[in-house]
Formats: C-alpha cells, sequence, structure tokens
C-alpha cells in the first residue's frame, strides 16, 4: 500500500550482498589458500604503490596533502546523503486528503471547492472499529495510490474470529461511509495477527 | 477492484524488504562516515584518528601477512554471511503467509495465522474438544487439521471435515486451499 521502493531495495541489497559475499569469500581464501595470498599480493601491490604515487604527485601547493583526500571525503559524503535517501524512502506515500474536488453552479446550485480531510474517514471508521470486543486493536490510515487517495484498515482480531464475517462487516462500514462522503474510496482491508492476539483469551462465544 | 488497489493487494502479499534495507543502509553509512572521518582528517593535514587511509590500503594489501589467520577467516566468514543474507533477501520471492478473502467492495488480505485460527474453532466446535486438541497448519494450497480427541470418546471425522470445509467455502479464499483432516490414533486424557 505504501511507496515504499521495493525493487530499489531489492536491487541496493543484491548488490550490497554480492559485495560482502565476495569480500568475505576473499578473506577466506586469503586466510585458507596460500596461493590466493600470493596471488593477492601480486596484484594489490602495484596498485598501492601506483595510488600511493598518485597521492604523492597530486600533492596541492603550499600544503602537505593531496587534493585525492578531498575527492574521496566528497564521494563519501554522496554515499552517506544516498543512503539517507534511501531509508527515508521506506514507507513513505501517507496522505491527509481524502478528496478535493472542484464544484460548479450544474452541480448543486453553488460554485466552489470542497476538500475532504483523510482524518473524517479515519475517525469515523476508527470509532466504529473500536466499539467491537472481537478486535484488540484497529488501525486505519489514508495513502495516495498513484495520487489516488486509498483507505488502508488494519485490524487485529482475537483468536477464533471469523475473517470472511468481519471482512463482510467492515465492507459494510465502508459502504456506509461511501454514502456519507459520496465517494467510492479504495480500501484495503489487512486482518493481522500479533503477540497481542496469542496471549489474550480467544473469544467463547458461538 | 481497481487497477491501483489490486496492485496494492499485491504488495501485501509480499515482503517490502524495508526493515533489512535500513539495516543494510545504517551498516553502510557508518561505515562511510568512519572512512569520511580519516579521510577529511588527511585532506584538513591532521593526524589519524585510528588508520591513515593511505596505510590502511598498504596493509590491506599485504594480507594475508601482518594478521593472524584463524582472525582473517572468521572475519571473513561473517562478512560473507551478512552478504548471503542480505543476497538471498534480494532474490527469494519473500512470499507472505497471508490469503486474500473475496468481497464485493473492499479489497482483503488475511493472515494465515487468523484463518487457521478461525477454522481450529469450528473444527472444535464440530468435534467438541477443547481448544488445545486441535492444532491448524496452513499453507498457500493446503489446510491440515490435527485433532487429538479425548481418550474415550470416538470423533466423527466426516463432521470435523465438513464443518472446516465450509468455513473454508465461506471465506472464499484465494487461492482455495484443500482441507485434510488427521486425527490422532492416540487420545488425551484430563482435559
Amino acid at each position: 500500500m505504501n511507496g515504499t521502493p521495493r525493487v530499489l531495495n531489492r536491487v541496493l541489497l543484491a548488490l550490497l550482498g554480492l559485495l560482502f559475499l565476495g569480500s568475505g569469500a576473499l578473506l577466506i581464501a586469503l586466510a585458507t589458500v596460500p596461493a590466493v595470498g600470493r596471488w593477492w599480493q601480486d596484484r594489490a601491490k602495484p596498485a598501492t604503490a601506483e595510488f600511493a604515487g598518485l597521492a604523492a604527485r597530486t600533492i596541492l601547493p603550499g600544503r602537505s596533502n593531496s587534493w585525492i583526500w578531498i575527492v574521496v571525503s566528497l564521494a563519501l559524503v554522496l554515499l552517506i546523503i544516498a543512503m539517507v535517501a534511501w531509508v527515508a524512502n521506506q514507507g513513505k506515500g501517507r496522505t491527509d486528503i481524502l478528496a478535493d474536488e472542484y464544484g460548479d453552479e450544474d452541480d448543486d446550485g453553488a460554485a466552489g471547492r470542497v476538500v475532504i480531510s483523510g482524518a473524517v474517514a479515519e475517525q469515523a471508521l476508527k470509532s466504529a472499529l473500536s466499539e467491537r470486543t472481537d478486535l484488540l486493536a484497529a488501525t486505519v490510515a489514508t495513502y495516495a495510490l498513484r495520487g489516488q487517495p486509498a483507505l488502508r484498515v488494519r485490524v487485529l482480531p482475537r483468536q477464533g474470529v471469523s475473517p470472511h464475517k468481519l471482512a463482510a462487516e467492515v465492507s459494510a462500514l465502508v459502504q456506509a461511509l461511501d454514502v456519507v462522503t459520496g465517494l467510492r474510496t479504495p480500501v484495503l482491508l489487512s486482518i493481522g495477527s500479533g503477540a497481542r492476539t496469542r496471549f489474550t483469551k480467544a473469544e467463547r462465544v458461538g | 477492484m481497481s487497477k491501483s488497489i489490486a496492485r496494492a493487494v499485491r504488495r501485501e502479499m509480499h515482503s517490502s524488504r524495508a526493515i533489512l534495507s535500513g539495516v543494510a543502509a545504517v551498516t553502510v553509512t557508518i561505515i562511510a562516515v568512519y572512512c569520511l572521518l580519516e579521510s577529511a582528517l588527511r585532506a584538513l593535514d591532521q593526524p589519524p584518528w585510528l588508520a591513515d587511509p593511505l596505510t590502511a590500503v598498504q596493509r590491506l594489501a599485504d594480507l594475508p601477512a601482518g594478521m593472524p589467520t584463524p582472525l582473517l577467516g572468521v572475519l571473513g566468514a561473517v562478512a560473507a554471511l551478512i552478504g548471503l543474507i542480505f543476497f538471498l533477501n534480494a532474490v527469494l520471492p519473500g512470499k507472505r503467509a497471508r490469503h486474500v478473502i473475496a468481497d464485493d467492495r473492499i479489497a482483503v488480505v488475511a493472515d494465515d495465522e487468523v484463518i487457521a485460527s478461525a477454522l481450529a474453532r469450528s473444527a472444535r466446535l464440530a468435534a467438541g474438544v477443547t481448544q488445545e486438541q486441535v492444532l491448524v497448519v496452513i499453507s498457500r494450497r493446503t489446510v491440515l487439521v490435527n485433532v487429538r480427541p479425548t481418550s474415550g470418546i470416538p470423533i466423527d471425522e466426516t463432521s470435523v471435515l465438513t464443518a472446516v470445509q465450509q468455513e473454508v467455502e465461506s471465506m472464499a479464499l484465494e487461492p482455495q486451499p484443500e482441507v485434510r483432516i488427521n486425527l490422532a490414533a492416540t487420545g488425551v486424557i484430563g482435559v
């Protein structure tokens, strides 16, 4: 329901996974196989010497150090910004507007704009659901699905509650809300379980 | 059901990998902040905190010399394990244990645990046993109901099967699982 970049998550996790896996495998090989150690030193030592030479050649006039370190620092700052942006993109997509429409005089006699806050639907559904004794918790949130507002209802029923009966009753509540707002907002109901449902007593009626 | 809500349901059935992504990002950030510190100290002509970057690179090139072999192996194993966890999480489908319940107006997704406890209740009522004697295991395609009868009181398997099947059918699950009943040969006493 939310706008978590799932493909990006998987691509970046795969890249990082391969990076860690590769370096880990190299370390294990270095520790166990002498031939790999020789191969690594043959490759890495000239490269390091070249890098040290480059650092020595690029020393800024009037200072004792190369500008390479400034470039490296900037690259690391960019990497850190990218990582923060990646984390910030998880779970986004909430909105607080359920409807935003312009009406004209042909509509109902008056021109104007109507904005309905998402809190209207959230509060209405939540208060209706909180009266039920077969639910331990209910949360309602408004999300923007491809720009269109949609509601996500998450309920945690007690053990033994029939999910389809619960779904039908929430569906009836949503239809009542449709009548009130005059909209057919898409709704996703997620019936879940958690630690709280496992350790509270089951409904024994029926 | 509109296209966007169908997509939302599809996403709801799979893990988003958000938590592990956060862990990976924090790991990379910590490593990068340390490297940034050392390289900025070097750029500002300050003495290094733990290791000068150029010296660190040179010591890396000298491996496996200069480091105890067991420590190197353990470090490698830890890095490889972390890498494997990240990579498998990226590649595996990450299906959640959930089923879609059909409804005319709203899209409904229910955790298998909720479905299992509802089916366990109907099996318990049909068999006339206590809650502890019924165990329901749900996978995508099958529902396995394990019932341990009370010693000396026989259980009619077909009536349990009918009750559970009716409940499953009225749930209108997608995909529709097949119900199997497993009556234990031994009974329990003292319930």
